[in-house]
């Protein structure tokens, strides 16, 4: 299923003016066709097929074991898809004049516990020929600069995905691939880097792909998804795209010493309502219209919030059943090792 | 590739376990050749007296006793991209996996020039205190300069063999255990029972390198270092061709 690509940047984004500074190699698109990568008995990813626009952060999602980091890792190049291409403006990962400067990629948190974050960069800095000085700008970047002369092994996990970022940052690259980046990251850390990634993408058009096994996490951050579920694209489209389809999905919260009352209330307009003890769980319609009701019955309030968009509930609908793994406790590694 | 050599540098030289291992080297050679001139002359041993050519030759070959630890060296070298798990940004920044192995074959092989040098020196030092003690400092000249070159060049083809090893078999821990279960008991089984082969082992090729006197099964000393540097870019070749294959996951 592939709902037609609505691809540009967020209405609350534009008129922003762009930032002065860009990726050198300018915007760049991202094309995945017919990727298909099988590890034995079990088809990690089959025949996958979606794009990646400039200026916009796309959400790569799917529960745990749906072939997501198979999916990144095939399309830079570190595994061997058994069919399929991923490129880079055309161009497959492998073969980029310049890979550093084009694609930074956020896969792994491991580093060696013996160097400090600032070396590591370092040797980056010198395999991709460039100045050691951009190790101290992309530390500076990810606020790490006070912890870049500290070994990566005393690290916190937080500091791990940042330093982890640096490292996709070191090329000023056109494009950014991140997965799950916001593991282990503090309430603080996750904020941060949504309006970091808004930020290179929307103001500086970068291309950004992030991964995440939670639509709740990314929700606020992308402006495009790419769903899959078992290795298959469930569904392409943009968050509008997505959220219309979730209209009247939405639940409301509502809680009341007179609940049941107000329960029967709304039944009469014909619309669902659960009702557990003094609390109401009220599906498809929003909270004015519920707070309009019970002024009208003269039900007393103590409470009424929106308890979900419904966004969740279709992306539970469009990837029930669909794990790998999902019968299998204790298997929730992405791929196989 | 200078850019991929320099790269390899920093790694090298950004943690420490280069300075644990060449204290190793030190020690073993300095180890060897003060027991070595401690029994000279000792007619239980068998060691030829402070002065003869033999006891010369074989003390200055003190730092071929430390081949092993180059060996680890280099299969530290490519294997901690494994362990570490920095195989996936070394690949992500050189896509072409082959440059990254010959980038780590020229940056150790150039890396081991003054490890080699280091561990020849001292040893010579400590030589020249200890044999002088006792008798005569052995001369620099003929055979004995040649042992020296050979040994100095032997541990820097160990190092080499090390980063093919490494390419090969991808955990440390297995990579570093084969090597001495190899060196120490495979070698010695078959030098005992397959004589006829031993010459063309990398342990026959070594002594043929720095043997002092030949033996009638040993090979020439310089075409038993190129065949010990064979073993070495064979490994590293087989490594790169299985590297460019497996996956990185």
């Amino acid at each position: 299923m592939r709902l037609d690509g609505g691809t540009g940047p967020a209405d609350e984004e534009e008129g922003v003016i762009p930032s002065v500074k860009s990726p050198v190699t300018g915007p760049v698109r991202v094309e995945v066709t017919g990727l298909t990568k099988v590890f034995g008995a079990v088809r990690a990813v089959s025949d996958l097929a979606f794009t990646v626009e400039p200026a916009s952060v796309t959400g790569f999602l799917g529960p745990n074991g749906a072939g997501k980091t198979t999916t990144l890792r095939m399309m830079l190049g570190l595994v061997r898809p058994d069919a399929g291409t991923a490129t880079f403006d055309g161009v497959c990962y492998a073969d980029l004049p310049d890979p550093v400067r084009t694609v930074g990629a956020v896969l792994e948190t491991a580093f060696h516990p013996a160097r400090s974050g600032r070396n590591h960069l370092r040797v980056y800095c010198r395999a991709a020929g460039l100045p050691l000085t951009r190790a101290d700008e992309v530390l500076t970047q990810v606020g790490l600069a006070d912890a870049g002369d500290r070994r990566a092994g005393g690290y916190s996990l937080g500091m791990r995905q940042r330093l982890a970022l640096a490292t996709a940052l070191l090329g000023d690259p056109a494009v950014l691939v991140l997965d799950e980046p916001a593991n282990g990251l503090d309430p603080e850390g996750i904020q941060w880097l949504r309006g970091f990634l808004r930020h290179l993408a929307h103001e500086q058009g970068r291309t950004v792909l992030v991964s995440s096994h939670l639509l709740s996490e990314v929700e606020q951050t992308v402006d495009r998804v790419v769903i899959v579920g078992a290795g298959r694209l469930v569904r392409e489209g943009s968050m509008d795209q997505l959220r219309s389809g979730a209209d009247g999905a939405g639940t409301v919260l509502v809680r009341s010493p007179d609940a049941s009352r107000l329960a029967d209330a709304l039944r009469a307009d014909g619309t669902h309502v659960a009702l557990v003890g003094e609390t109401l769980t009220v599906t498809g319609r929003t909270t004015a219209e519920i707070g309009g009701r019970a002024f009208a019955a003269g039900v007393e309030l103590h409470e009424l919030r929106p308890h979900s968009s419904g966004l969740e509930e279709i992306y539970f609908q469009l990837t029930a059943g669909q794990e790998q793994y999902a019968a299998a406790p204790g298997t929730a590694e992405e791929t196989p090792r | 590739m200078t850019a991929l050599v320099r790269a390899e540098w920093t790694k090298l030289f950004s943690t420490r376990v280069w300075i644990g291992l060449l204290a190793g080297a030190l020690a073993l050679a300095i180890l060897s050749s003060v027991l070595l001139t401690a029994f000279a002359g000792n007619q239980e041993s068998g060691i030829p007296p402070v002065g003869d050519p033999l006891y010369e030759q074989l003390a200055l070959a003190g730092p071929a006793n430390s081949v092993v630890l180059m060996l680890v060296l280099g299969i530290i070298g490519t294997t901690q991209e494994f362990r570490h798990r920095t195989a996936t940004p070394t690949f992500l920044a050189t896509p072409r996996r082959g440059r990254v192995i010959a980038g780590k074959v020229v940056a150790y092989a150039l890396a081991a020039v003054p490890f080699a040098l280091v561990v020849t020196a001292v040893n010579y030092a400590v030589l020249a205190v200890y044999a002088g003690s006792r008798g005569e400092v052995p001369a620099l000249t003929d055979d004995n300069l040649r042992v020296v070159i050979t040994s100095a060049l032997a541990l820097v083809i160990y190092t080499v063999i090390g980063i093919g090893l490494g390419a090969l078999i991808r955990n440390q821990v297995g990579a570093i255990v084969g090597g001495l279960v190899y060196l120490f008991v495979i070698e010695p089984l078959v030098r005992q029972f397959l004589g006829d082969a031993y010459p063309w082992l990398p342990g026959g090729a070594l002594e043929a390198l720095t043997a002092t006197f030949q033996g009638p099964e040993l090979l020439e000393p310089w075409q038993g270092g190129v065949l010990l540097l064979g073993y070495g870019l064979v490994a590293a070749l087989l490594g790169t061709f299985l590297a460019v294959r497996r996956d990185v996951a």
